[in-house]
């Protein structure tokens, strides 16, 4: 019985086949919302499905010059991180999976494996584009992680626990967005780093490097890096706003709280324009990860004073 | 046996309707005076937004199924049009879009002109005009969709030095 349900919390809820589904969802949403900021009529519903679908059954060219087993098993790698790190996630207003104190830490060194994934799959190949594509996910992974991870460790300090769920609980009668109002921000701005959404995609910037780091993935490979952005899109939006909006207690917070930080995140795509990778890492740097330790100090002088 | 066949067709109907409803599409031109090129770039813009129809610009090969081309070929593009249609993973379709990549249009007949698309590489869909309007170009693209629901298979073509005629007086592999 313990195996059953095992299996099923890995295959169907919270793990596999659901996630794949709400994050083809949250995709379609995200695309959605910027076509309907720019006038247009924008894709169907089941835009991110047929991609995916056909990706899949499409050819897989093995580039010459590329190392073969690395570069198939690189983006299942990306997938199972993303997957695995949803376990520890209260996903869709539930309890998470499974906890251990700490897990804060281990998602969020899961979720960067895809940015690990896919900076080693552009450096894997010869094409040039794919190289410089590799060079900026890794140089932005070093940008944002810091301020992220430092944003997320915020309520945690007050929360007194390294466990997701726990503070997930703490958070309900405790709106992190008003004591902390820094950390909200740097969060969900890490988060577009994380994902690479503009104004954050000097990485995949098509119009320079033609795809990025991505550049020479056809079919399941490209397939599977998708999947893998769209399982990290909901388990990133579920973070923030399980730490700072005051916790996701049942299925319909979370719905209401992800899709409003989905309609925020999809209002500054389409507002901004693209950051050189540069300005990006500068941006982190001087100000996100200043600002957030200036927060922290806060923080411990008022509790400290509290206390 | 049986139960195979089935489950065969239900996954080849799958395949069709991904194919169908998410034609990711790049561009090349081969030698066009960048009229047509202007219009196809208007048939992305917000106001005929081909995204409704799945249909996205990427700047890779090998992340493309539909390869839109314009202009007559050019002996230099030549080259450069067949490596750009072999990094295109199967199944791959080619729209030749605009009356020089048709037959050569102004330019047949020039010296540095090989002809039309499909004297190099197989098309797939012919979009007249001189330029043609973007609605001659999504009319083209629904064409070659529904070609592919209508089951036409797409047979993997391998392009070899015999097939692709080579340029007058200059030897195969060399241009």
């Amino acid at each position: 019985m313990n195996t059953l349900v095992a299996f099923l919390t890995m295959v169907i809820f919270p793990g596999g086949l659901f996630l794949l589904f709400v994050g083809m969802m949250y995709e379609w949403l995200d695309r959605k919302l910027v076509a309907r900021f720019q006038n247009r009529i924008g894709p169907r519903w089941f835009q991110p499905i047929a991609d995916n679908v056909k990706l899949l059954a499409k050819e897989e060219v093995l580039p010459e010059g590329v190392h073969p087993q690395l570069f198939y098993v690189l983006p299942v790698i990306a997938l199972s991180g993303a997957l695995t790190a949803a376990l520890y996630v209260p996903m869709f207003g539930f309890e998470p999976a499974t906890s251990f104190n700490g897990d804060l830490i281990a998602t969020i060194y899961l979720l960067s494996l895809l940015t690990l994934s896919m900076g080693l799959a552009g450096a894997n190949t010869l094409d040039r584009y794919s190289l410089v594509g590799a060079t900026r996910t890794l140089t932005q992974l070093f940008s944002y992680e810091a301020p992220f991870l430092l944003a997320l460790l915020g309520p945690a300090l007050i929360a007194e626990s390294w466990q997701i769920g726990e503070i997930n609980d703490y958070a309900r009668d405790h709106w992190f967005i008003l004591t902390q109002p820094i950390g909200f921000v740097v969060a969900l701005i890490g988060l577009m780093g994380k994902l690479e959404l503009p104004p954050f995609d000097a990485p995949e910037a098509e119009t320079e490097i033609v795809a990025g780091a991505m550049t020479e993935y056809s079919g399941r490979g490209l397939a599977l890096f998708h999947l893998g952005k769209g399982v990290e899109l909901v388990i990133g939006l579920s973070l923030v706003a399980a730490f700072y909006l005051g916790g996701l207690a049942n299925p319909i917070d979370f719905v209401v709280k992800t899709v409003l930080l989905l309609g925020f995140l999809a209002s500054v795509q389409a507002l901004m324009t693209r950051l050189r990778i540069d300005q990006t890492v500068g941006l982190w740097w001087r100000y996100g990860a200043l600002l957030v330790l200036t927060q922290y100090l806060v923080v411990i002088i008022v509790e400290g004073t509290i206390a | 046996m049986d139960i195979n066949k089935t489950w065969q067709g239900v996954l080849d109907q799958v395949k069709t309707w991904a194919r169908v409803n998410s034609p990711w599409a790049i561009h090349y031109n081969s030698g066009s005076c960048n009229g047509c090129d202007i219009e196809i770039l208007a048939t992305l813009t917000p106001r005929y937004d081909a995204e409704r129809l799945g249909v996205k610009l990427e700047g890779s090969p090998r992340h493309a199924d539909v390869l839109i081309c314009t202009g007559p070929v050019t002996r230099q593009s030549r080259e450069r049009l067949i490596r750009i249609y072999d990094q295109m993973p199967e199944p791959k379709f080619v729209i030749a879009v605009g009356a020089c990549a048709l037959s050569g249009g102004a330019f047949q007949g020039c010296y540095n002109i090989m002809g039309g698309i499909d004297e190099v590489i197989p098309v797939d869909v012919f979009v007249p005009g001189c330029p043609p309007r973007p609605e001659a170009i999504i009319d083209g693209v629904v064409k070659l969709l529904g070609q592919l629901q209508g089951g036409v298979s797409a047979e993997p073509v391998t392009l070899t030095e015999e097939s692709v005629p080579a340029p007058q007086g200059v030897k195969p592999g060399l241009a």
